[in-house]
């Protein structure tokens, strides 16, 4: 009988999920850790539902750093984000290496779980870095700038916090298409929310500057050195959906 | 002419530089527009696959020297177009704020005179950093025979600057170049490595150069070696090599049907190798005039001309001996390093650290035993056969050698 953990979804819920697992000593091979509104209910097994609480959270995270360090923890927030199936099991497994092995664990490249994390995590961080420089704003009638985009992976909050540092001077929302998940800057701070239905305008001043976007991207390319194959491996065809010089 | 057309004609032009780096910089950010970003970030790639990460323009092609390579030179019947500090100002701000660029590049041809171009430079990046408060990535050239007053003042301003030394001997300058002297190039170049060591917040990202390749018949030895001194004398913090691009037809340049492309990959790999792996030029080369093997890069090269330095034992080597084997970068080396501590390694193991054992094999030994038998007697040109990158030779100037282990050896320096 498998001892089933619910929890809300989110990293904080999952880090407190694994805190019980962990701390009450159950069998990592017996629990399993899924979302509340992922789960479809067996009357044999058994059912707790986690609460998300901070402190239990912070205390997981102090206990993670100093057993290994903090590159390991942004490590498991970065495959949390990934959208590998059963992810939870993977990360779980993964938990119980790093109170294992502490630091080590940066160095056990041949175990399967550690493999796997680091992979996801990997994969999660590169797309993270693509779309910092692949999104793109446009000014909207309603006077804030507005990016959308449909990332692989859960990456709407490192996007959101990157941009708060550098379009700090500015209001802007960015929508994930795919989640239906809005990150909303207001010059102080972001603020997350779900949303489907938005409806703006691009201004004109911003169709201006798309087509001297547009127009300078086709200027620098230099038609001696054309390589599309090699533009298409650092720029793969799906980012190319809201990229302007691409359209 | 309108804005759109300007950009055109300006970024058309600009487009044969080949430095895009905006990584590195430290510049203390206190108020204002955008951050820079250290490990540098692509905003897009043209269609040539190369990164966009700056907003890279001419301020003019207007120009009133006459380089014999140069689209841009005097001579030459093109349009030409001279944008305002405000227009370029304007161009980055809002190019910034909808995330299409990281900054600005920027470079100019020279009107009127050197001063009043110089001049120029400033004021639009004055404007920049005062008026629109604007913190993002800003590397602007530095023009040869400014006054190095004007010089100065931009590079508080700046993260980056550049002089170009165009051409890697006298000789060639004063071939193609009539207009411009050695001094012309390395005064300026002098001048900023001085004022950056003295000063904080001036080029915090250091100082770069970009040589031409292939216009002229210097050898690899010749621009390598001369790479290796503005490393080490001008502590520069890259050199760019750009494969000639033939533009105009003129008696005194080499002639090149297309640009050499290969070369260039070849020297990219030379520089990293003296500049993150230890290398000097001397041991690279064989003599004064050679070029770099096309066929091989110049690590396999290296290492075939001193076959008696190994096989070397993984579980023993230095750092120093082991980031000198052909497929073993410095990221593999370091995880070697760390990982035989635990347990000695065995060619499994390399495998997972990333060591390109295709390559590597040739010349390393796991405790004693070499990963297939009798594979070190090979007779170094059997070895170069079985090493060549057959794809690269057949289409010389096609795309194929930017595959991606190759191209990604280029930014990582993995070799
Ligand atoms: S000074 Fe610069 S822009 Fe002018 S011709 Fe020479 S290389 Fe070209």
């Amino acid at each position: 009988m498998y001892k089933i953990f619910l929890y809300d979804g989110t990293f904080e819920g999952f880090m407190c999920a694994a805190f019980h697992i962990i701390s009450e000593g159950i069998d990592k091979d017996r629990a399993i850790i899924v979302s509340k509104n992922e789960y479809q209910p067996m009357f044999i097994d058994s059912v707790r539902e986690v609460q998300n609480d901070f402190k239990t959270f912070l205390e997981m995270r102090k206990g993670i750093i100093e057993k290994a360090d903090s590159s390991v923890f942004k490590k498991i927030y970065y495959a949390f984000l990934s959208d590998t199936k059963d992810k939870e099991g993977y990360i779980l497994r993964y938990l119980f290496f790093v109170f294992e092995h502490g630091k080590k664990i940066k160095y056990l490249y041949s175990d399967d779980i550690v493999n796997a994390v680091e992979k996801m995590a990997k994969n999660v961080s590169r797309e993270i870095g693509k779309y910092m420089g692949l999104m793109r704003f446009c000014e909207t009638d309603k006077g804030f700038l507005y990016a959308k985009f449909e990332p692989k992976n859960d990456i709407i909050k490192p996007i959101a916090y990157f941009f708060k540092n550098r379009l700090n001077e500015f209001y802007w929302a960015i929508h994930d298409v795919k989640r239906n998940k809005v990150a909303i800057y207001d010059r102080k701070k972001v603020q997350f929310l779900t949303c489907d239905n938005l409806k703006l305008k691009v201004t004109h001043q911003d169709e201006m500057f798309q087509m001297l976007w547009k127009n300078y991207f086709k200027a620098v390319a230099i038609e001696e050195r054309k390589n599309l194959k090699l533009q298409q491996q650092n720029m793969p065809k799906r980012y190319w959906k809201y990229l302007l010089e691409k359209n | 002419m309108d804005v759109l057309e300007k950009l055109e004609v300006l970024g058309a032009a600009a487009k044969y530089d080949v430095s895009c780096a905006s990584s590195g910089s430290k510049r203390e950010k206190h108020f204002g527009i955008g951050s820079t970003f250290s490990a540098g970030i692509c905003h897009s790639w043209t269609d040539d696959g190369r990164c966009i990460s700056l907003l890279k323009i001419l301020f003019t092609n207007e120009c009133i020297f006459d380089c014999a390579y140069c689209i841009n030179r005097k001579s030459n019947d093109i349009k030409r177009a001279t944008f305002t500090p405000q227009e370029v100002a304007e161009l980055t701000i809002n190019f910034y704020k909808r995330n299409y660029i990281e900054g600005l590049f920027l470079s100019s041809a020279i009107k009127n005179s050197p001063d009043w171009t110089m001049e120029m430079l400033y004021k639009t990046i004055w404007l920049l950093r005062y008026k629109y408060q604007f913190n993002g990535y800003i590397h602007v050239k530095a023009i040869p025979y400014a006054s190095l007053d004007l010089i100065r003042k931009t590079g508080f301003l700046a993260d980056r600057m550049s002089v170009n030394i165009e051409l890697p001997s006298e000789k060639s300058l004063r071939l193609l170049c009539p207009n411009k002297t050695k001094e012309s190039i390395l005064k300026p170049m002098e001048f900023i490595t001085k004022v950056a060591e003295e000063e904080k917040n001036f080029v915090s990202a250091g100082q770069s150069t970009q040589m031409i390749i292939g216009a002229t018949d210097d050898s690899d030895y010749k621009i390598i070696n001369l790479s290796q001194h503005l490393y080490k004398k001008f502590k520069l913090k890259r050199v760019y090599y750009s494969a000639y691009t033939p533009v105009n037809h003129d008696p005194r340049i080499l002639k090149v049907e297309s640009p050499p492309l290969l070369r260039e990959h070849r020297l990219y790999q030379a520089d990293w190798l003296i500049r993150v792996y230890n290398f000097s030029a001397d041991e690279l080369f064989n003599g004064k005039d050679e070029n770099l093997d096309l066929e091989v890069d110049p690590k396999v090269m290296w290492a075939l001309r001193n076959l008696d330095k190994f096989p070397i034992e993984i579980n023993k080597a230095s750092y120093e001996e082991l980031i000198r084997v052909p497929g073993i970068g410095i990221k593999s080396a370091r995880r070697i390093i760390k990982n035989r501590v635990f347990h000695s390694l065995d060619f499994e193991d390399l495998k997972k650290m990333g060591v390109v054992l295709k390559r590597a094999k040739y010349f390393i030994t796991c405790n004693g035993k070499t990963f297939e038998r009798f594979l070190i007697d090979l007779e170094p040109e059997k070895i170069k056969q079985k090493l060549t990158d057959k794809n690269s030779l057949q289409r010389p100037q096609q795309l194929s050698f930017f595959d991606r282990e190759v191209f990604t050896s280029v930014i990582t320096g993995e070799i």
